[in-house]
């Protein structure tokens, strides 16, 4: 049993991460009814981004005092969300508005997504480097038991993931429910054409859309970094399975993708717990392999997601 | 939705690399028709040169600098010393350590009729890719670098390798691992090296009697090694062999740190580098690495090697530099041994290398049939991250 909770933290951990940019993808669906691919380098972005600031204000292996760590991870999600933020404007600017404004067909998005994809990914290449494990400074003992109880440890770092993606959840729940421009998001999400006429800017609510999903995309790749490394092309894996996430929760749903994110992130994580599982049969190898299959098994039952597809109409 | 397009690029770019490839192939027939008036000019001409195939640039430029520095020493040498009786002349040709780059690299090398042999590629896949290209063209290869376990069975005509592969550091490893260890947890990062690395150890670990657990964690996919490191350290083995490269092996050094494992932890060729002692940090200390390779700062043979190759460039020599100025001395040696023998030509200065005979700085080596040193002989080291900083413990079978 502790081992199994174990386990649960551990995909508690990765799925938070997931269900951060997996609304990055929900929020534009639900404005554009559109997959935006190149969320994938949003996320990316903000490791790098956040990188920059954090290495400039904190030497590796330092132990400044907590509340001073404290500051320092509120100004590593700051700046990464402001990275992706940006990233995310630019991208809405360049990829999407001229060809929403052209009218163009959903295929073409896509491509233009995909295409900003690679250049953000090999531009990130080129102007830092191509390494596949850049690691943020170390600033506190990230492996610190914060909590144990009978053996189920929750480590440092995966307790401040958890909770600071958790509060940004709330936020921008929220946000979406009770402020103006979130009405404006779900009126535009609901009716873009009657929203228009009801006086909201489309265009701004769009790229505001964007602004959020990316500022939580930015902000997950700065903890991400945190965790584990990254690197230009960090960002395609952890995206797909956010993508997965977001369908599996109920794509344009945003506790959907909550949820999912959770949900897929836990189950990738229980993998070896499993009562048949034996090292060499179903490993951790299979780890994909599960997942996927509880997807298509959701999907199966509830095509339109587990909470459904409540924001958007079928692409 | 994505993986529809891409899966159609990723098609048609393979069948475009497959086109390429053949063209590639039937161009080298050619160049090696043409070879005859090529090395009848050469034979008049004093200046042999020896090629040198490696990353030069991108991420794994390190690994081919070590190595062509090393060339350049012997090179730079055997011209001093002024017996030569010729010139010799480096040719260096850079393919990225990639093999859709090492074609165009190898080309480079073989339409220089003055070459005789080739050190390189440096690594196993760039290796595969061009082998049967040098042995169509006739260029000797000796290889200081590219460990893959099959490459001699590929029937490259002209293949030359001076340590230990892949295959024979597997088996080194986990013997010493089972004078070690109760229980083995062996995770692979089920790339080609990785899986080699990891059935090899797992079956000599079988043959040791050691239980064994087998894992894979790919490494284009895994991101979070956390879900792993917690296997390994419920899994109740008091030892891990991790089979897999540098990157990802820090990451899984973190991991594994994270989840509390306290057991020994060891890896191969792929993972002893900078890349991981400077990725995994504190989480690094104490792993073990097998390695079919010489640590040139502290090997007795190659004290002499360490000074002049300090005095040339200025830095250390690093992995791989030892093992790339033996892999050129034997070109040079079986150069020097076709000329006195009547004529220099490609084919001449093959057979040569194949008669090889040669008290290196690293070992004592000769080739079988297949191109590989026989089996048995070659020394798999061990090494040890201490402090970041990786040390030879020496023979890995007469450590404790």
């Amino acid at each position: 049993m502790n081992d199994f909770m174990n386990f649960v933290i551990l995909g508690l951990t990765r799925g938070s991460m997931y269900a951060l940019i997996a609304l990055g993808y929900t929020l534009v669906y639900g404005v554009l009814q559109l997959i935006n691919f190149a969320h994938s380098e949003v996320f990316m972005s903000g490791a790098f981004g956040s990188y920059l600031v954090i290495q400039s204000v904190v030497t590796d292996g330092s132990s400044p005092p907590w509340f001073a760590v404290v500051g320092i991870i509120v100004l590593g999600l700051g700046s990464g969300a402001i990275t992706g933020a940006a990233v995310a404007w630019s991208l809405e600017r360049v990829a999407y508005r001229p060809l929403r404004r052209r009218g163009a067909p959903k295929l073409a998005f896509l491509i233009s997504a995909i295409g900003a994809s690679f250049f953000l990914s090999q531009l990130a290449g080129k102007l830092f480097n191509r390494l596949n494990n850049n690691s943020f400074p170390t600033y506190f003992n990230l492996n610190k038991h914060v909590i144990d109880i009978g053996g189920v440890t929750v480590s440092l770092v995966q307790l401040i993931i958890i909770v600071s993606a958790l509060l940004m959840m709330l936020f921008l729940d929220l946000l979406v429910s009770k402020t103006k421009l979130g009405r404006s998001i779900r009126g535009v999400a609901e009716d873009a054409p009657t929203a228009a006429l009801m006086g909201i800017d489309i265009d701004k609510t769009i790229s505001r859309t964007f602004v959020i999903g990316g500022a939580l995309g930015g902000a997950a790749g700065f903890l991400f970094g945190t965790a584990f490394f990254f690197s230009n092309t960090m960002g395609f894996i952890p995206s797909v399975k956010a993508f997965a996430a977001a369908v599996l929760g109920g794509i344009g749903n945003i506790r959907g993708a909550m949820l999912g994110g959770l949900l897929l992130g836990m189950i990738e994580a229980i993998v070896p717990t499993f009562p048949w599982y034996k090292p060499g049969f179903i490993g951790t190898a299979w780890t994909d392999v599960v997942a996927f299959v509880v997807l298509v098994l959701v999907l199966i039952v509830r095509p339109s997601g587990i909470l459904g597809e409540r924001l958007g109409r079928a692409a | 939705m994505r993986t529809r397009p891409l899966a159609k690029v990723a098609v048609l770019g393979v069948v475009g690399a497959l086109a390429l490839a053949g063209c590639g192939n039937s161009d080298t027939k050619d160049t090696g028709g043409g070879l005859k008036s090529g090395s009848g000019g050469n034979s008049s001409s004093q200046t042999y040169t020896i090629g040198f195939e490696g990353p030069l640039s991108g991420d794994n430029a390190q690994l081919g600098i070590n190595e062509v520095n090393g060339v350049q020493l012997a090179i730079d040498q055997a011209n001093k010393a002024g017996d030569l009786g010729f010139t010799l002349k480096l040719l260096k040709s850079d393919d990225v350590g990639d093999p859709s780059k090492a074609p165009a690299a190898e080309a480079l090398i073989a339409q220089d009729a003055s070459v005789m042999g080739v050190v390189g590629p440096s690594f196993s896949g760039a290796t595969e890719a061009v082998g049967q290209k040098y042995g169509a063209a006739g260029i000797s290869m000796v290889n200081p670098s590219a460990s893959n376990g099959t490459i001699q069975t590929l029937g490259f005509p002209t293949w030359h390798r001076i340590f230990p592969n892949d295959y024979a550091e597997g088996p080194a490893a986990a013997d010493w691992l089972a004078k070690k260890a109760k229980k083995v947890i062996v995770v692979s990062d089920l790339s080609a090296y990785g899986d080699g690395v990891a059935k090899a150890v797992i079956a000599e670990l079988k043959k040791d009697k050691i239980p064994v657990i087998s894992q894979g964690a790919d490494a284009t996919n895994t991101k979070d090694y956390g879900p792993i490191a917690q296997t390994v350290t419920q899994s109740g083995a008091d030892a891990l062999f991790y089979a897999g490269y540098d990157a990802q092996g820090a990451q899984f050094a973190k991991a594994l740190v994270a989840s509390g494992f306290k057991g020994l932890r060891m890896s191969g060729n792929g993972v002893k580098s900078s890349v991981f002692t400077d990725g995994a940090k504190a989480a690094g200390e104490g792993w073990y690495f097998s390695c079919g390779c010489q640590d040139a700062t502290v090997a007795p043979s190659a004290t002499q090697f360490t000074a002049d190759y300090t005095a040339e460039f200025n830095t250390p020599p690093s992995t791989y530099s030892p093992e790339a100025f033996d892999a050129t001395n034997i070109l040079i040696n079986a150069i020097k041994a076709a000329k006195a023998a009547g004529s220099v030509t490609r084919a001449t200065v093959n057979d040569q290398v194949n008669k090889t005979d040669f008290q290196g700085i690293t070992a004592h080596i000769t080739f079988g049939a297949d191109g590989d040193i026989p089996p048995g002989s070659g020394t798999v080291n061990l090494f040890q991250d201490k402090n970041g900083k990786i040390v030879s413990l020496g023979d890995i079978t007469k450590q404790n």
